[in-house]
């Protein structure tokens, strides 16, 4: 157990150096670059731009001195938000994100779970077809159209929540919630309807009915934990999602969040910016995966760490 | 499977046997819900291929039409003419600089479509190749293809898919579409190369396998010839469902803006430029939102539909 989370923590590293690379290469290669803009700058002052910035050293140094940014876990200073630490920026944007993906999650799972549940125990009745049908428009609706139809209806004509804007906990957080959390609470009640269903016709539950326990203890105590796992195993992937739906909500409702910063730098070639927030990003995704799997190991005691 | 097994019949009638496509052909015609999303579907690819030139016919808009007239350049509400009298000329309606939607939906259609196919297309390449070499060959060569798949799991493959539209993108629209095709169907290969691999680890046991490998033919054609053949039918599914994740993923780009570019139009950029204007001129967003809503759901119903009628046992969510 220990040598495995050890194990996985060490080759945590190579993959998230990998990722950088690349993100570093793409930039490198890419045409364009930060100080230029619609004026012509003259010669000795790009010059001067480059030696602050070490644009003029040869391609390993620069890269090296990357790497071991990242290792140091200081990303640098923004090229384009002029003095401004990268960390600085995380710091005061991930909040914001986080905050919005793990409310969203957690809505998902409740909702999910218990709905998919619901719909497992009674298949193919009126309460299965409506969830289910539920869960089919969560899934083809895509956010960035649930969001502004969420902002017409609730804060354009019946004028009860606010459209946009970040006031930490506050009613604004209602509608970016549900609107990333759509997605995945469909996910998750499909996915807990048909892993219910096959543990519900499973050799053990007809064990746990036949000793005599009640409906509710078979399945609280026995079917969910078989259930689920399906769930836990889409958990992992669903964080890699959940960031990229984060940007669209935050760009649909004007929260302050990582995914506006990402997209800007990508188009300033903000090259400390996305190295910075790929880097924490794929770190934060690569943790969340152990952790998963963890989870999984302590769930099914069939699958040996 | 009741369906397929026909019964003895006395008569001197020659017994006809149906294949698991008839047969699939039949359970899918069963399923209300998967027709009538294959029906929707039609209508939209139908739509977006004769539904522009017959537009510029009758009213004379194409997708990047501005009218000339100033009166006509502004955003009017579906069915309504420059004065606010009813009018059939724009459906729905036209956007700030006064094109039509309805023409560039379609197009953003034809776009969004596009990209779904050919996306899906370059994954089903890449999943279907990678994942027979491994399921073939086995052993050390499948424990590193796989660990390889895993480890790409893991990656936020969508981020790096942004930076390299961001910073290659924005040249000329062609290339951005080229870029987002295969960028695409680079990420959305993995599990298809999963099930590919499933499914071969279980056909290479069996006697045809090893009856074409003893007359001498080579792995490649036994791969291409035999093995991939004989797992199209889970490969037909999962590409289905594959179409409308890919689409989705096309729109969440060009709704960022580092997607499909100007003038070019898809529905994810259409919904873009609409969202700014929800509170005077909803139209513009919920006639791409709505369109691709429709669509992706019944492309999601055919698909599940599709599932059931050729694997009843694999119900998975």
């Amino acid at each position: 157990m220990l040598r495995f989370v050890l194990r996985r923590l060490l080759t945590t590293i190579p993959m998230v150096l990998v990722v950088v690379s690349l993100t570093w290469g793409l930039i490198r290669i890419a045409p364009g670059n930060f100080y230029s803009g619609e004026r012509a700058i003259p010669a000795a002052i790009v010059q001067n731009i480059r030696a602050k910035y070490g644009l003029d050293k040869p391609w390993y140094v620069q890269y090296g001195r990357m790497v071991g940014n990242i290792a140091r876990g200081d990303f640098g200073i923004s090229l384009k938000y002029l003095g401004q630490p990268v960390n600085e920026i995380l710091r005061t944007s991930l909040p914001v994100s986080a905050i919005l993906g793990t409310l969203a999650y957690v809505l998902a799972l409740v909702v999910g779970i218990l709905s998919g549940t619901i719909a497992a125990t009674r298949p193919n009745s009126r309460v299965d077809y409506a969830s289910m049908t539920a869960a089919m428009v969560g899934i083809s609706v895509p956010n960035f159209v649930l969001g502004p139809v969420l902002v017409m209806v609730f804060s354009l004509t019946l004028f009860w929540l606010p459209p946009a804007r970040w006031e930490g906990f506050s009613v604004n957080l209602i509608m970016p919630v549900l609107t990333l959390s759509a997605l995945y609470m469909a996910y998750i009640a499909r996915l807990t309807r048909s892993g219910m269903l096959e543990v519900l016709r499973s050799n053990y539950i007809r064990t746990a009915r036949a000793k005599g326990l009640s409906e509710r203890q078979v399945l609280l105590r026995h079917a969910l934990r078989g259930g689920l796992l399906p769930v836990v195993s889409f958990s992992g992937p669903a964080l890699a999602y959940l960031i990229t739906g984060t940007v669209v909500v935050e760009r649909v409702f004007a929260l302050p969040g990582l995914g506006n910063y990402f997209i800007n730098a990508n188009l300033n070639r903000d090259e400390p910016l996305v190295i910075g927030i790929v880097a924490f990003t794929s770190i934060a995704i690569l943790l969340f995966n152990l952790a998963v799997d963890l989870l999984y190991g302590l769930i099914d005691p069939r699958v040996r760490l | 499977m009741a369906s397929s097994i026909v019964p003895g019949a006395v008569d001197a009638a020659p017994v006809k046997g149906t294949s698991l496509w008839q047969d699939a052909w039949r359970r899918l015609f069963r399923n209300r819900l998967a027709v009538a999303g294959l029906v929707v579907v039609a209508v939209v690819v139908v739509a977006s291929a004769i539904g522009p030139p017959i537009i510029k016919a009758t009213t004379g808009y194409t997708y990047d039409y501005i009218p000339s007239n100033v009166e006509l350049i502004k955003a009017m509400p579906p069915f309504s003419a420059a004065d606010g009298s009813f009018s059939w000329t724009h459906p729905m309606g036209t956007d700030n600089a006064g094109r039509d939607v309805l023409a560039r939906v379609l197009l953003g259609g034809r776009i969004s479509l596009m990209v779904g196919l050919i996306s899906t297309f370059v994954s089903l390449v890449i999943g279907i190749t990678y994942g027979a070499t491994a399921g073939y060959f086995g052993g050390r060569i499948d424990e590193a293809m796989m660990r390889l798949v895993d480890v790409l799991y893991a990656l936020p493959y969508m981020m790096i898919v942004i930076v390299l539209l961001a910073v290659f993108g924005g040249q000329s629209p062609f290339n951005q579409l080229m870029l987002l095709f295969v960028s695409l169907g680079a990420v959305s290969w993995l599990t298809m190369a999963r099930i590919v691999r499933g499914q071969v680890l279980s056909l290479k046991e069996q006697e045809f396998v090893l009856a074409a490998r003893a007359t001498g033919v080579s792995p490649f054609r036994i791969i291409a010839r035999h093995l991939v053949p004989n797992t199209l039918g889970p490969v037909i599914v999962y590409a289905t469902l594959t179409i409308p994740s890919v689409m989705l993923l096309e729109a969440f780009l060009s709704f960022l803006g580092v997607g499909v570019q100007a003038p070019l139009a898809s529905w994810g950029s259409l919904a873009a430029d609409g969202v700014g204007n929800i509170a005077v001129f909803p139209w513009q967003l919920i006639c791409p939102g709505v369109t691709m809503a429709v669509t992706l759901f019944s492309l999601n119903f055919l698909g599940d539909g599709l599932r059931d009628a050729l694997d009843p046992q694999m119900r998975k969510g």
